[in-house]
């Protein structure tokens, strides 16, 4: 399913199969005499991850570090105007805000670190998400739950997106013979688990906060919904 | 379904793919964008090309055949050399093509092959010294660098899926072996292209340069560089002061909305 069904580029052929470069290097290390034999350890590698799989991954880590880009810029904005008419939601507000930052932190290190290139426009995400976050908040503390509500709402179901993608697409061999993610896609996975479960922790809080009773609910929350999906199309890809 | 996420065009560069922890994965037995590894024919043909050939003949298929010749190979190996090339009536030859492109990427692996992936940051080397060794090693080509810049800036599908992803691989390389900072957002394309221009304005001066050993040149790309990343300073402040123009006048709006 992963094999690449349009070449457009010579390079973009694999020159031999997938498993001669496993066979060069398990070979010099004395065949299969490791199996089984705990005395010397012998490290179990992956086969290469294809194109496709590699391009997703560039993706995956350029929108997610957008989105939590915008999330913080969010309840910057929703803090910076709330906080001193509502300082009873400031506690809340600012709980929320520091997994956001922790969010954004982690996904800036792991771009940074498997050398993916940011979005080209965060000037933008960055100025976009503010307005967001303050204009909201500036209609009410409902509206700005509100708008926590729509974020979330798509920001956890592209969460899951991805999860099934990475769950589904990106069985390697191993040279033992073995199949399954490499170490990196495991800990990826786990760092979005983590991260969804986060934000839908956002979500009920939002509802709890009377996200609902905000005028008028369905334009705002419908509307942040579209926005939030052109926001992630648009990073996926600039 | 994965398939659709390889990306159709690598027009300027900025198409990335995710770069896997190696430590995780069997060795990759080519040097990608090109088909072969170091072990190959081809990278021992071109490389000999470039080191006893070149600096003789100049860029052109002669240098290749005397390489050929010297190492006792048989004269077909020309084709397979270029065979990867689409031949196209802009360059004369599909095999000198690779000798561009590889010229180009053998020596982008080269400058950082010595610099392990685990190095803590105080060891890495800083971006004027990567960029002081990228130039040097072109001092052997030196006499022909006007030739090389010129054929490999001829407009056509070579300048734009080769010269072009190349020259910003390397400023991504010599960024990210350096000690130099690296940056999450905008930032990080003002700094790539302002390395590209710091290498491309060095290298054009290397070309004209007659002074005894280029000392000329590398006096002139330590001093672009470092006001190129002044520039790149300047560019932060401004988006600084963007949001602190931001922040006031949202601020008025809500003084504004307070008053009624
Ligand atoms: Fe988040
Ligand atoms: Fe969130």
């Amino acid at each position: 399913m992963l094999r690449l069904s349009s070449v457009s580029k010579v390079y973009h052929v694999r020159p031999f199969s997938v498993l001669s470069s496993l066979k060069a290097s398990t070979a010099p290390k004395g065949g299969n005499s490791h199996k089984g034999n705990g005395s010397h350890h012998v490290e179990v590698k992956c086969e290469n991850m294809d194109e496709a799989q590699r391009a997703y991954l560039d993706r995956v880590i350029r929108v997610d570090q957008a989105g939590e880009l915008g999330a913080n810029y969010i309840y910057a904005g929703q803090i910076f105007i709330l906080s001193e008419k509502h300082p009873n939601l400031k506690p809340i507000l600012n709980h929320m805000w520091e997994q956001e930052i922790h969010h954004h932190n982690t996904f800036n290190t792991l771009q940074l670190k498997h050398r993916v290139r940011p979005s080209l426009i965060t000037p933008f995400w960055k100025a976009g998400a503010f307005i967001m976050g303050s204009g909201t908040a500036f209609i009410s503390p409902e509206a700005a739950m509100a708008c926590t509500e729509a974020v979330e709402t798509v920001i956890g179901g592209h969460y899951n997106e991805q999860l099934r993608c990475l769950n589904n697409q990106y069985d390697l061999k191993r040279t033992d013979g073995s199949e399954g993610q490499s170490d990196e896609v495991k800990s990826l996975m786990s760092v979005i688990k983590q991260f969804r479960d986060d934000e839908l922790e956002h979500l009920d809080t939002a509802i709890a906060h009377d996200s609902r009773k905000a005028v008028p609910y369905i334009l705002l929350t419908e509307g942040i919904k579209a926005v939030c999906r052109t926001a992630i199309w648009t990073a996926e890809r600039y | 379904m994965l398939k659709n996420f390889v990306p159709k065009r690598t027009a300027f560069g900025l198409t990335r793919f995710y770069h896997p922890n190696p430590k995780e994965y069997v060795p990759q037995l080519t040097l990608p964008p090109l088909l072969y590894g170091k072990d190959s024919k081809q990278y021992k043909i071109l490389s000999h090309s470039l080191d006893v050939s070149v600096p003789e003949f100049g860029f052109n298929e002669r240098a290749i055949v005397n390489s050929i010749n010297l190492l006792g190979y048989p004269s077909s190996i020309l084709s397979v050399i270029g065979s990867s090339n689409t031949p196209s009536f802009l360059h004369s030859s599909t095999a000198l093509m690779e000798l561009l492109k590889f010229n180009l990427v053998a020596k982008r692996y080269q400058l950082s092959e010595d610099i392990p992936l685990d190095t803590p940051v105080e060891e890495l080397p800083s971006l004027e010294d990567l960029l002081i060794k990228r130039l040097k090693m072109d001092v052997p080509i030196g006499p022909h660098l006007s030739q090389l810049i010129a054929q490999l800036s001829i407009p056509g599908p070579f300048l734009t899926d080769t010269s072009l992803p190349e020259l910003h691989r390397l400023a991504d390389d010599m960024i990210y072996f350096s000690s130099e900072k690296d940056h999450p957002d905008f930032a990080w394309y003002a700094k790539r292209m302002g390395v590209s221009t710091a290498y491309m304005s060095s290298k054009l001066f290397m070309a004209q340069d007659r002074s005894p050993g280029y000392v000329d040149t590398f006096e002139f790309a330590k001093d672009k560089l470092k006001r190129i990343m002044k520039l790149g300073d300047y560019y932060n402040n401004a988006e600084e002061y963007a949001w602190y123009v931001l922040m006031n006048s949202i601020n008025m709006a809500k003084s504004k909305a307070a008053r009624g």
